[in-house]
């Protein structure tokens, strides 16, 4: 399993594009540079500034929608150029492929969480909105590390899609309709969805977020489980029927 | 040219993601009804005669068709060279601006269609709820907001789809270029001068969502115009590149 994993990440050193995606960390910390300017000024509350940050639009949108994008471009790879039958003789387990691709969207997210967070302290420090202070920084981190690892679970469900199909125009539009369902499901029933969920999971004790529905922690994570589960039995059984 | 559109036409006759683009379509639709279901002051929002036509068109353009059509976009181009058939339509010889040309042409009916559906959806629900509520006036003011968000989007969007052009395998960042692209247009609305110039909100102000000046549409149409121009600026290396 670890063979394939490293035999994963090697395959993306060549892919620009992957690595050029992780800019997509940066929008919000940027956004949130434009935002202070014009309407705040100086002298912010550090937690203030991340949620606007690291907190918001980024757990919210851009993640899942890199993330659902990575997995598709991770299960088109080996279709696009016909090596999945290559693979089924060597022989590799299918579950385990999926595993290792799952593992690559992992790592990808907690980098990626990582470099907004990097990013969202220095765009606070450097220009003076927030003073820097070991808490919150820790706090930032903290949530980075929550939000990356819930989200690529919560992103399962498009992995299992993007195994089963061949092509990679479902997946794509399946990334966007399932976060903007995400998305819209926060205000309606956070405990439906997966990424709403997370956003439950990690909303529990941001200070001076309001969250109208009653906070139910297990079953935000019974939501992910049920559905990262299905997710699993789906990609497997539609991995066994291909050729 | 016109023979050039007629077999681009034929070539998305087997092809699935029209129906997909359909779908999402549909899907973006549920998603806000879901989302009018939530309670303001002891009224849902779906109660409100014509917010699910105003509502459904703005979001769809925030979150989701944007990307949508600029995948449907770039895969009509990148499937030429995927499919390994650009080699064989240069020796006929095709002109490969022209070829793109005609594609981008298509790529715009398809997203006036889409935003179309989309009305055509939001209408239908709207007059099964509340029918008596909605005046002719209302109902053709969106048939008009939904028709220039149709057209606008794809100005707006097509150096994308210019530059996928170019680029041929760099459709994915492209993909999350114009979902980022679109979702930015959220946060150029909050700034007045913004608004104004960000394609995307410029649209909102040239299709009647936004309350926009004379002078506001007047600078929107220009924006939307110079999109066009670096477009076709774009795509006028596309001959010397092939060679």
């Amino acid at each position: 399993m670890l063979k394939l994993i490293q035999v994963e990440f090697l395959k993306l050193r060549r892919r620009k594009f992957i690595w050029l995606m992780l800019l997509a960390a940066l929008f919000m910390p940027l956004a949130a540079v434009f935002y202070f300017a014009s309407v705040k000024g100086t002298g912010v509350e550090p937690i203030e500034f991340y949620k606007w940050t690291a907190f918001s639009y980024t757990p919210w949108i851009i993640l899942p929608v890199v993330l659902g994008m990575l997995c598709t471009m991770l299960m088109y790879n080996e279709n696009q150029y016909d090596m999945l039958k290559q693979l089924w003789i060597v022989p590799v387990n299918k579950m385990a492929y999926f595993f290792s691709k799952f593992a690559v969207v992992l790592v990808y997210s907690v980098c990626f969480m990582l470099i907004t967070a990097a990013a969202s302290i220095l765009t606070g420090v450097l220009p003076g909105y927030i003073a820097f202070d070991s808490g919150s920084v820790l706090y930032l981190l903290r949530k980075c590390m929550e939000i990356s690892l819930l989200t690529a679970f919560a992103v399962l469900p498009i992995l299992a899609a993007a195994a089963a199909q061949k092509g990679y125009i479902l997946p794509v539009c399946l990334t966007l309709v399932y976060t903007f369902l995400g998305f819209i499901l926060l205000m309606v029933n956070m405990y439906l969805h997966p990424l709403s969920s997370m956003t439950a999971i990690v909303m529990r004790d941001i200070p001076g977020v309001v969250i109208t529905q009653p906070l139910n922690i297990p079953g935000a994570f019974l939501c992910i489980g049920v559905w990262g589960v299905a997710s699993v039995l789906l990609a497997g059984a539609a991995l066994k029927k291909r050729k | 040219m016109e023979l050039l559109l007629w077999a681009e036409r034929r070539k998305l006759r087997r092809s699935k993601i029209l129906w997909i683009a359909g779908f999402a379509t549909v899907m973006v639709a549920l998603i806000v009804f879901a989302q009018g279901q939530f309670t303001f002051y002891e009224s849902r929002y779906i109660d409100g005669a014509g917010w699910f036509m105003t509502a459904a068109q703005s979001l769809a353009t925030f979150y989701v068709l944007p990307a949508v059509i600029a995948l449907l976009g770039s895969y009509m181009i990148c499937r030429e060279e995927q499919e390994d058939t650009l080699k064989s339509l240069r020796l006929i010889p095709v002109d490969e601006v022209k070829l793109t040309l005609s594609k981008m042409v298509l790529a715009l009916v398809f997203s006036v269609l889409i935003y179309l559906l989309l009305f055509a959806i939001t209408f239908l629900v709207e007059a099964v709820l509340h029918f008596e509520a909605l005046s002719i006036g209302l109902v053709l003011g969106n048939l008009k907001t939904y028709l220039l968000d149709g057209i606008g989007v794809f100005f707006a969007i097509s150096p994308i789809i210019a530059l996928v052009a170019r680029m041929k395998k760099g459709y994915w960042l492209a993909l999350v270029f114009a979902e980022i692209y679109s979702f930015a247009g959220l946060f150029a609305s909050m700034s007045g001068q913004l608004k104004t110039v960000y394609p995307m909100t410029a649209v909102f102000n040239i299709s009647g969502y936004y309350d926009a000046s004379m002078v506001q549409v007047f600078i929107g149409i220009i924006v939307l115009l110079a999109c066009v121009v670096l477009t076709l600026f774009i795509l006028k290396g596309l001959n010397r590149k092939a060679k």
